[in-house]
């Protein structure tokens, strides 16, 4: 009986109070940041609910960093080998530690980052798990064999996802817009790379090399700990890693100075698919353009806006329509997405999104819809918080962009600055013709 | 110090037993029920909304009306409100009604903070208790179904068509053998009238669980469940479900399409579910064996680990969706259950030989159980990851409720309590009481089906090749035994059909 009782307790302490906003600052937490002498960075977020600590560490490495021709898919390849273990502690007691600890754990790839996190309960636990991933970031260890059946997995992994239309336009949009920066391809990365990555071995520890070094990493921990003695432990695991001092140039895009547009054939059927992209610009917390275009984005494709109203709702041409505004290092694209139920109407709902914008450039948005997108950016915003795993993953995503979670108070204190009349000027700005890149899928007979 | 630890720890104790104190679900016959899970000082709100309805209450011929009817509450305008209307108001809040139905129970979901509670309550209740069944929704909300059994399920996610594939072959004549979208042509059947009726019958109290937690005020949920009485008293009838179908040896259907690779899920029935004794020492085999995306899956070892042959390969003690992360999600309770494996797409070149080493790992676990050490490495797993099943408001609420379902009152502490007792030898014994290896349902997504066929039933060598020239020896010699491991396997127990014949009507599609 009285585990049960201890049992309930824990389980009943297991949740962590979501935020309440207060002030001006969206992020109601309190964090430090850290930086050890070999360059890595380190942002502590104590929570007040016991037991979950969640770690992350954040290298800032992804698909946007394959900029040599032949090695697209590589970051996300190379997140798989970090699973292999070093000679201090194999994969195979990696694996036991992460399984006696009952922890949540993975890895995820990104365009410009690769994310590694270990949820786990116990504060107990943090200086073994702080010493298991020091030792794999800094002594990570395989050979020529285990890249080459690591590559079949990844083939695998290709396979899993061939079966979707959606990804194969996304891989499309990209490869079509972009001329030569790194974001044309996408984190899988094109087949033929895929095939040969079995021969990289040389490459992997090149890479390796360059990214995985204390300079180009940020390790988070949110959760019950505390902070000096998190940092107690991360100086004494962490300290001899050593810096890469690489510096990575990626490929300038040159200006795009006339439509593109194509088109896949899917080979069997499928609702009918088109996304629309435009060259925007990179993420700021200072300058305006891009939040501007955050809010636009949902202004006028959201499931409230009147076009998603139009096309979805009342004349159910479209199953889906979306605005994906996406933040990068780099500036990226601004694409518009639908799956439209009849091929017959991709070009009416092409039509219906150029005009959507044109009016967009020729009338400011009420003041009234304004305020319910900061209104529901602030509360989408503060839900996505509601764990201490949830704080961790949401902040990992600006902490790449920015290395510091600040700037999610920066952004949306710049939200609020932005009128009907900004969004109109950068509507005017982003969205010309020239600029846009079209692109469709419509599926064939059954197979 | 020492008296500040009992004061915390009488204050734990406190809100531990207040939190079983409020658990509690309260079921009068007839009558509707609700499940509390206060937390003050909360911002959130969670509502979970469940209906022991399900699709195995679609009337013959008419498959997929749970799915469509729930889908007007959920996706459609209350007669107050036009969904477009809807849309507009949920929108500031951040907000939205999500539906999950399944074969015995059917959940809406919600959350808002608590600024926005009045507000959002008093639209989902007219969603819910006051529905339009408007004709332009029904139109709208039949052919997004409908696209989806046409054009999405078969054609864009093949990893769920194999699953389903499952489900109809393990399901064939049972309340549970159909989708719970239902087929093209029943669908297409479906009338406004038939989902007014079908909302009439089965939206009355005694089906229903008012689901709510978080920091909404101490009078809320007595203001929903005064809402929600206005409903008629009444029930579904339990349903008695037939006896669930063993199969006889090895079961296949290959759904054939141009593909290149080949999607697997296997099973068959256990006649226990999570209510069960021995469903605590099966979980602990099951989880050993293939734990859903977790390196400790001997599947996953030494299927990907070892021989790269694709992303993952899981099995499962129970019928399993998967939540946030990687964790179960909750309300897809059931009363039959069924043991399965899945591999996901490999090449089609390895489909045979993976197809054998699934299968004779199977017969290994079964002939000579687990080692003692693994057995301890699984169950110290499971005791602390389910630690964090229950992180946010829903999932501690949904928990909850399947905590009921299954006669607990809190199923996660119950984890707690009994998988320390548990033996290796319960465990071995259950594994021989309820797995198999020579009586699977098999369901296979490949190109080229004859071929594989013929070398099911004649059980021709299937040697694999690796991009890898000096793989380990051992390996090596293994392969060899599995490359060759008889499956006994009788042609007329292999049927094929066209992957875009699937769904078109009840069942699987005649063969060839």
């Amino acid at each position: 009986m009285a585990k049960f009782i201890s049992y309930t307790l824990c389980i009943t302490f297991l949740l962590c109070f979501p935020l309440i906003m207060h002030g001006s600052d969206i992020l109601p937490y309190d964090y430090k940041i850290e930086e050890l002498e070999n360059g890595l960075k380190v942002i502590s977020i104590p929570l007040n609910n016991p037991h979950i600590i969640s770690y992350y560490t954040i290298v800032r490495s992804g698909s946007r960093n394959e900029i040599e021709p032949g090695k697209s898919g590589f970051a996300h390849f190379f997140e798989h080998m970090m699973f292999k273990g070093t000679k201090n502690i194999p994969r195979e007691t990696y694996d036991d530690f992460l399984t006696e600890l009952g922890a949540g754990t993975n890895g995820y790839t990104t365009d410009d980052y690769t994310c590694y996190f270990i949820v786990f309960a116990g504060r107990d636990n943090l200086e073994t798990v702080v010493k298991t991933e020091a030792d794999r970031f800094i002594n990570l260890y395989y050979d020529e064999e285990m890249i080459k059946t690591e590559a079949s997995v990844i083939e695998g992994e290709y396979y899993s996802s061939v079966s979707s239309p959606g990804r194969r336009l996304s891989e499309l949009l990209r490869d079509t817009a972009f001329e030569k920066h790194s974001y044309k391809h996408t984190t899988l990365g094109y087949l033929e790379d895929i095939l040969d990555m079995p021969n990289q071995f040389e490459y992997s520890q090149l890479y390796k090399k360059r990214f995985y070094a204390p300079d180009y990493s940020i390790v988070l921990v949110a959760g019950d700990f505390d902070h000096d003695q998190l940092m107690e432990y991360v100086r004494k695991y962490y300290s001899n890693w050593e810096k890469s001092n690489y510096t990575l140039v990626t490929p300038e895009e040159p200006p795009q100075t006339k439509a593109k547009r194509a088109h896949y054939d899917w080979p069997s059927p499928t609702l009918a698919r088109i996304a629309i992209g435009f060259h925007g610009p990179v993420y700021s917390d200072e300058k305006i353009d891009k939040a501007a275009l955050d809010l636009l984005a949902e202004i006028a494709f959201s499931r409230s806006s009147s076009l998603y109203q139009k096309l979805v709702i009342e004349e159910q041409k479209c199953r889906t329509l979306s605005a994906s505004f996406a933040d990068r290092r780099d500036p990226y694209l601004l694409v518009f997405n639908a799956t439209v139920k009849k091929d017959k109407d991709l070009s009416y709902v092409e039509n219906e999104i150029f005009k959507e914008l044109k009016k967009l450039k020729n009338e400011p948005v009420s003041e009234e819809i304004l305020a319910d997108v900061k209104s529901n950016g602030k509360y989408s915003f503060a839900n996505s918080l509601g764990t201490t795993d949830g704080v961790a993953s949401s902040l990992a995503f600006y902490i790449n962009l920015a290395t510091d979670p600040g700037t999610v108070n920066k952004l949306f204190a710049l939200y609020e600055k932005i009128t009907p009349q900004d969004i109109q000027e950068i509507t005017k700005k982003y969205f010309k013709k020239t600029n846009s890149t079209v692109v469709t899928l419509t599926g064939g007979k059954a197979k | 110090m020492r008296k500040n630890i009992k004061y915390h720890l009488s204050i734990i104790f406190f809100l531990g037993m207040s939190f079983l104190i409020t658990s509690c679900a309260k079921e009068i016959p007839g009558k509707l029920s609700s499940e509390l899970l206060p937390l003050e000082g909360n911002p959130l709100v969670s509502f979970r909304i469940l209906l022991h309805v399900g699709s195995v209450n679609d009337p013959e011929g008419k498959e997929g009306l749970c799915q469509l009817t729930f889908s007007m509450l959920a996706s459609g305008g209350s007669k107050n409100l036009a969904y477009k209307e809807i849309s507009k108001k949920f929108y500031p809040m951040a907000t939205s009604v999500g539906l999950q139905v399944e074969k015995e129970m059917s959940v809406f979901t919600g959350s808002v903070h608590v600024d926005n509670l009045e507000e959002y309550y008093a639209i989902i209740k007219d969603m819910l208790l006051d529905p339009g069944f408007r004709e332009e929704d029904f139109i709208r909300i039949k052919t997004n179904l409908l696209n989806f059994l046409e054009k999405s399920l078969v054609s864009t996610n093949y990893e769920q068509f194999g699953k389903e594939i499952l489900n109809l072959m393990m399901y064939e004549g049972h309340p549970y053998g159909h989708h719970d979208a239902g087929s093209i042509e029943s669908v297409k059947g479906l009338t406004l009238d038939d989902v007014q009726a079908f909302y009439k019958e089965h939206f009355v109290q005694g089906n229903i669980t008012t689901g709510l937690a978080g920091g909404c005020p101490s009078a809320f949920p007595s203001k929903v469940t005064g809402d929600f009485s206005v409903l008629p008293e009444g029930q579904t009838p339990h349903l008695t479900l037939p006896e669930q179908r063993m199969p006889e040896g090895l079961e296949i259907v290959i759904a054939d399409k141009k593909t290149p690779a080949t999607a697997i899920s296997m099973g068959f029935p256990v006649p226990i579910s999570k209510a069960n004794d021995d469903f605590f020492a099966l979980w602990i085999a099951v989880s050993h064996f293939g734990e859903h995306r977790q390196h400790l899956s001997l599947l996953f070892q030494k299927i990907r680990e070892e021989r790269g042959q694709n992303y993952g390969d899981y099995a499962y003690a129970d019928h399993f969706i998967q939540g946030r992360r990687k964790f179960p999600a909750q309300n897809y309770c059931r009363q039959q259950q069924f043991f399965s494996i899945w591999i996901r797409p490999l090449a089609n070149s390895n489909r045979h030989f993976v197809i054998r080493q699934a299968l004779r790992e199977l017969k290994k676990l079964v002939q000579e159980g687990i080692p003692r050490e693994r057995f301890e490495l699984t169950r110290k797993y499971l005791l602390n990851y389910t630690k964090l099943y229950a992180q946010t408001l829903g999932e501690r609420l949904g928990w909850q409720m399947d905590s009921t379902y299954y006669g607990y009152k809190d199923f996660l502490a119950e984890v707690q309590e009994r998988l320390p007792k548990i033996t290796l030898d319960a465990v071995n014994q259950a594994i021989k009481k309820y797995l198999n290896f020579n009586n699977l349902y098999i369901a296979i997504i490949t190109e080229d089906a004859e071929s594989l066929k013929d070398a099911l039933v004649s059980n021709t060598p299937s040697p694999i090749t690796y991009a890898n020239p000096n793989m380990p020896k051992e390996i090596l010699e293994e392969d060899l035994v599995i490359q060759t491991f008889p499956l006994d396997v009788l042609p007329e127990k292999v049927r094929i059909a066209p992957a875009s014949e699937f769904f078109k009507k009840m069942g699987i599609p005649r063969t060839n």
